[in-house]
């Protein structure tokens, strides 16, 4: 359930209000099945699963939404051989070669026809709202994903004015001062893991892992120009994580120091499980965001 | 299936010499494009290019360049020298940045960066870094400097905007200021934080009120009016001096 990436988008606080019912906007965008002759469907669904009733959750002032999706697997390389069959049987019957037009069309009827016999592939993808700070990160790491889920809460709501995030200082210039020894944001720790590129076009690329970060090989690359597009680090001995230049936080891990807590709790059940861990999750994203926001400069999105 | 794979190949193209109104000959490039609807003629820093349709005779070319001459010839003139060396490390010059000229305080470092100090730009490079490496730094300081200029102009038009754009792309352009994609991406050049602040707003609210209307219709300059009333004085600033600052920026960041 936790999630594994960040992609952070911004919104004003002062829409805070417009979430008191957000339940009901996302229940009229629910996900629908996948109809035989559709390619995809996306709709939002409960957090807690597909089969359960709240569209989301919400604890303090944050809040767990899920956008669901089912994709129909056709692959290309399936509907081009019976293609190749089906057009090499039609050349033969009339003793011709056919013409553009009618292989798109056979195209086309093909694909209909093998739509409905296509393997229905579920996704879920998970989002938190942060109406303290006015982000949501969205559990994707791929910008395209990240956001599908940002539009389409935003066709919920009708209107939904989310920015990417912007850092209004250089990311990779602030990675890179910190490998080069300067001082760490307090809580923060560096982890193990980096990637050095030379900034220059079709420049080196150095990535290493379980490396000492602080070491003469790394401060070697450094001296050559090289800098820093994507670094490891530990937050509270609570969290570790991945950040790039591009402001995407991958590997996201919740570590002992975190998970412990958890453990402590004696409630039962499914649904109070998630509660608890979704309760821990936000609490230590807010933290995340809290202790990047300085350094980085992100920028707010109301004036 | 293939077909995607393989790259439509460039425009056919040959230089040459066009007779200017002095006795002098400069050269032109003469690329006939068949995506082109008509004959144009444009000035940029790589010189003078004439572009042809598929179907344009020579004749009509060669009309269309003496009526153009005059101008051309005017266009010329401002542009910077194209000789100028790229920047590299080390040199005393100034730096554009928001219409002003800031030195250049060089430092020797653990790595390389660029910063905006109190007495201008500090320029920190490690002992074995080369010009390149110079000039990455002064491109993340000046996409970092750009960022800055966004995140503070965009929360004041955001509320106005049927959606925000999806996404936010900084990087040199051409010949064009921005663009608005139909997936609402939003281009912009990024020699735009060399000149001066207003230019680069108007530019981005020109960019932004296109989420509105997709179109150079009355109702779009409207919009761009109410929120930009001085945005002609901008346009001819960027006529003016844009082509200039594009030359700049491309010699600056190579």
């Amino acid at each position: 359930m936790f999630f594994r990436n960040l992609t952070f988008f911004r919104f004003p606080t002062s829409l805070a209000k417009a979430f008191d019912e957000l339940d009901a906007r996302l229940e009229e965008c629910k996900l629908k099945p996948v109809g035989p002759s559709e390619l995809m469907s996306r709709g939002f669904i409960s957090p807690f699963g597909r089969d359960d009733a709240t569209m989301s959750h919400r604890v303090g002032d944050a809040i767990w939404i899920t956008l669901g999706g089912e994709d129909r697997l056709l692959p290309g390389a399936v509907i081009n051989d019976e293609l190749g069959k089906r057009i090499a049987a039609l050349e033969e019957k009339e003793g011709r070669k056919l013409g553009g037009r009618a292989r798109k069309r056979l195209k086309e009827d093909l694909v209909m026809e093998l739509l409905p016999r296509a393997f229905v592939r579920p996704t879920r993808t998970g989002a938190t709202l942060d109406l303290q700070h006015g982000f949501i990160a969205v559990d994707a790491s791929s910008r395209k994903s990240a956001e599908n889920v940002v539009s389409e809460l935003r066709h919920a709501l009708g209107s939904f004015p989310a920015l990417p995030l912007n850092a209004e200082t250089s990311a990779r210039g602030v990675l890179t001062g910190w490998i080069a020894g300067e001082p760490l944001p307090s809580g923060l720790v560096l982890g193990d893991e980096c990637e050095l590129k030379d900034p220059i076009d079709g420049g080196a690329v150095v990535k290493c892992q379980r490396q000492e970060l602080l070491c003469d090989e790394i401060r070697k690359h450094l001296e050559s120009g090289k800098q820093v597009s994507k670094l490891a680090l530990i937050l509270d001995d609570h969290v570790s994580f991945v950040l790039g230049e591009d402001l995407v936080v991958r590997k996201l891990k919740f570590l002992d120091g975190a998970v412990d807590q958890l453990e402590n709790t004696d409630q039962d059940g499914l649904h109070a499980e998630l509660d608890a861990r979704y309760a821990l999750m936000a609490g230590e994203l807010k933290r995340l965001f809290a202790v990047l926001e300085p350094v980085l400069k992100f920028s707010p999105a109301e004036a | 299936m293939f077909l995607r794979l393989i790259r439509p190949a460039p425009p056919a193209s040959e230089t040459r010499l066009l007779a200017l109104a002095d006795g002098s000959e400069i050269p032109v490039r003469w690329v006939r494009d068949p995506r082109a609807r008509r004959l144009r003629l444009i000035v940029s820093d790589k010189g003078a290019r004439l572009t042809l349709p598929r179907g344009a005779s020579q004749k009509l070319a060669l009309a269309f360049l003496q009526e153009h001459r005059d101008w051309l010839a005017e266009q010329l003139a401002r542009q910077p020298a194209a000789t100028a060396a790229p920047f590299a490390r080390g040199s005393q010059e100034t730096l554009p940045l928001r219409g002003l000229e800031l030195p250049i305080e060089w430092r020797e470092g653990r790595f390389a960066r660029a910063e905006l100090g109190e007495h201008g730009v500090q320029l920190q490079l490690p002992e074995r870094a080369g010009d390149a490496q110079a000039r990455a730094a002064l491109r993340d300081f000046y996409l970092g400097q750009a960022r800055h200029d966004l995140g503070g102009w965009m929360p004041k038009y955001l509320p106005a905007l049927p959606r925000p754009p999806s996404s936010f792309r900084l990087r040199p352009l051409s010949s064009i200021w921005g663009s608005l994609s139909p997936g609402d991406a939003l281009s912009l050049d990024l020699s735009l934080v060399l000149g001066r602040p207003g230019a680069f707003e108007y530019v981005l609210v020109h960019e932004l009120c296109h989420l509105i209307h997709a179109n150079h219709s009355r109702s779009f300059w409207r919009e761009v009016e109410s929120r930009w009333p001085g945005w002609r004085a901008e346009r001819d600033y960027l006529r003016g001096d844009g082509l200039a600052l594009k030359a700049r920026l491309s010699r600056l960041i190579g």
